[in-house]
């Protein structure tokens, strides 16, 4: 029982919550720059300092944003993974700075990721997606119509809080059986949700279908030009991100590419 | 076109049957009515007699989304809309399904609202309006920010109906809306949709069990049985002229006529059998006092 409780106050440090301070407003796309920057920065060095100072921009964002205690749910999800890096570096020989800077990396894209899907609102994102011309044109090779891919998106999230009722609902009433979730091996323990897994799959199925109908209902897929209540628009703060974001970008590959000294190590 | 009779019939049923694919017999058999504009239409009967089959032909998902052999036409503001996707249908005739978890979304109730005129290609402004208006007459302006899943039951079911409303069906369907809410909610649920009747001509086909909850509004009501419509008329019309064919089909009468049925079987009343229990009390009433 606690052992579940503490997995899901780590996916805390990724789920949505809907608030409004600059940082929620950023639009994706800008964000996303941002992220793509801290990546591709963090994978060019591999110098402690560096990924340090990533991971020290990351601070005023998430005060700004106000989630640095969900932040810290994340981090101590990644904690036995980061111990696993930082240990396993040491004991292949690398030393120990060049050992610590590898786990540093692996906790900035930890707290990347964390902040992008705290501060960015599925709804939000699915508008970013749809105005992605190669998704679109992906969507509509595999799925036939543009949107499919952001409307699947959005509609999935929109769907787990429903799913975990379900869940729960199909969980208590097999108990209410005699079934014991927590018994046994590790094997049997798989097992014993199998009785759950199969309601539940018959559940979803059934909502698909229900969902489907009220789809057709509601005139979806809609036209080619479908459009949309909300609008993305960039506003100062998006140009200074991706101002932000797309010079810090440049500046790295330049010092990658002509001032190699840099790229060494320490 | 005659132009004195179009304006006045808004649905029209001709000669109407569907039988399911792979079914053993048909669900629905020469199916025939009209609806007037602004009308309020209660559709009852037993279990499996074609109720929930109708309203998937009134728009459209039969026979798009459920194949099978269909017969006879339906017309809707004088087109046929056996004929067109359901795509186009549904501008015309909404559906508000049972379940109303199910047919929600988006993630808040605003943008769900949006969801078919969104889908129309609607510009912005006209969407806005449309939302707002929508989410106004059905009272779930309060609620524009929420998640589906953080509303109850029966504000879900009123933004379900606010969802269909936006679209500006001149026929709205539903389909057992209130099976899934508790009595009062249900009462809630059927008086907002009264008011959008009254104050704005929308036309109203509900399908419920339990008469009790709807008599008070319906207009009319259309009975069917074996996949034909066994009684059609107003609801007072089929109290008093069908009623023990009603109760022998286990329509769930309202208990005030039940009562007044028991009492008049005894000898003790006389006359149109009450509706509602105003009517009724106004009646006894009468009778007591003298
Ligand atoms: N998808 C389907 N495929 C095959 N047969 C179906 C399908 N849906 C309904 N039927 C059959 O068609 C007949 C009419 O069913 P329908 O659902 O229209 O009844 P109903 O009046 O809505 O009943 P209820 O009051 O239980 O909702 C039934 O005999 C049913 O078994
Ligand atoms: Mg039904």
């Amino acid at each position: 029982m606690s052992r579940s409780f503490v997995t899901l106050r780590s996916l805390e440090g990724f789920k949505f919550y809907g608030r409004k301070t600059i940082v929620h407003n950023l639009d994706p796309r800008a964000k996303a720059l941002f992220i793509t920057t801290v990546f591709v920065v963090s994978l060019l060095f591999t110098n402690l300092y560096v990924l340090l100072g990533l991971l020290i921009v990351h601070v005023p964002f998430l005060l700004a944003a106000g989630v640095l205690r969900r932040w810290v749910y994340s981090i101590r999800a990644g904690a036995l993974l980061a111990g696993i890096i930082f240990f396993a570096n040491l004991l292949t020989g690398s030393g120990v700075l060049p050992a610590l800077a590898l786990t540093v990396r692996f906790l900035v894209l930890l707290t990347t990721f964390s902040l992008f899907f705290m501060t960015t609102s599925p709804d939000d994102l699915g508008l970013a997606l749809d105005r992605v011309g190669l998704v679109r044109w992906l969507s509509r090779r595999w799925l036939g119509f543009p949107n499919a891919l952001s409307f699947t998106f959005t509609t999935a999230v929109r769907l787990v809080p429903t799913l975990a009722v379900d869940a729960q609902t199909v969980i208590d009433a097999q108990r209410s059986r005699g079934l014991e979730l927590d018994k046994g091996n590790i094997l049997r323990r798989i097992r014993n949700y199998v009785p759950i897994l199969i309601p539940l799959l018959l559940v979803a199925i059934r909502r698909s279908l229900e969902l489907a109908e009220a789809l057709e209902a509601r005139g979806f897929p809609g036209r080619e030009d479908r459009t949309s209540l909300y609008e993305l628009r960039f506003k100062a703060s998006d140009y200074l991100l991706v101002l932000g974001s797309s010079t810090v970008l440049a500046v790295s590959m330049w010092i990658f590419v002509i001032h190699p000294v840099l790229r060494l190590p320490f | 076109m005659d132009p004195s009779k179009t304006p006045k019939t808004i649905l029209e049923a001709r000669n109407l049957g569907f039988q399911y694919e792979g079914a053993e017999a048909r669900a629905l058999r020469g199916v025939n009515f009209g609806v007037e504009r602004g009308e309020f239409v209660l559709l009852a009967g037993p279990s499996g007699c074609g109720k929930t089959t109708l309203c998937r032909c009134l728009n459209g998902l039969i026979p798009h989304f459920y194949p099978g052999v269909q017969e006879g036409e339906i017309l809707v503001d004088g087109s046929n809309v056996t004929s067109m996707p359901t795509s186009e249908v549904s501008r015309k005739v909404g559906y508000v399904f049972q379940n109303p978890e199910n047919q929600l979304f988006a993630l808040t109730v605003e943008k769900d609202v949006a969801f078919g005129p969104e889908n129309l290609g609607l510009p912005r402004s006209e969407i806005r309006e449309r939302v707002d208006w929508a989410m106004g007459i059905t009272g779930t302006t309060e609620l524009k920010n929420l998640a589906p899943y953080e509303l109850s039951g029966g504000q879900q079911q009123r933004v379900a109906l606010a969802g269909i409303l936006a679209m500006k069906p001149s026929v709205v369907v539903m389909d057992e809306p209130t099976s899934f809410l508790d009595p009062v909610t249900a009462e809630e649920v059927m008086k907002a949709v009264d008011d959008l009747r009254l104050e704005h001509g929308i036309t109203v086909i509900v399908v419920e069990h339990r008469l009790d909850l709807v008599s008070r509004y319906a207009d009319r009501i259309i009975v069917m049985d074996s996949g034909k419509v066994v009684a059609d008329g107003t609801v007072q019309d089929v109290l008093d002229g069908q009623f023990d064919q009603l109760t022998g089909l286990g329509v769930g009468v309202p208990r005030v006529s039940q009562l007044w049925a028991m009492l008049k079987r005894d000898g003790l009343v006389s006359g149109q059998t009450p509706k509602v229990v105003e009517a009724a009390a106004e009646k006894l009433g009468g009778k007591l006092s003298t």
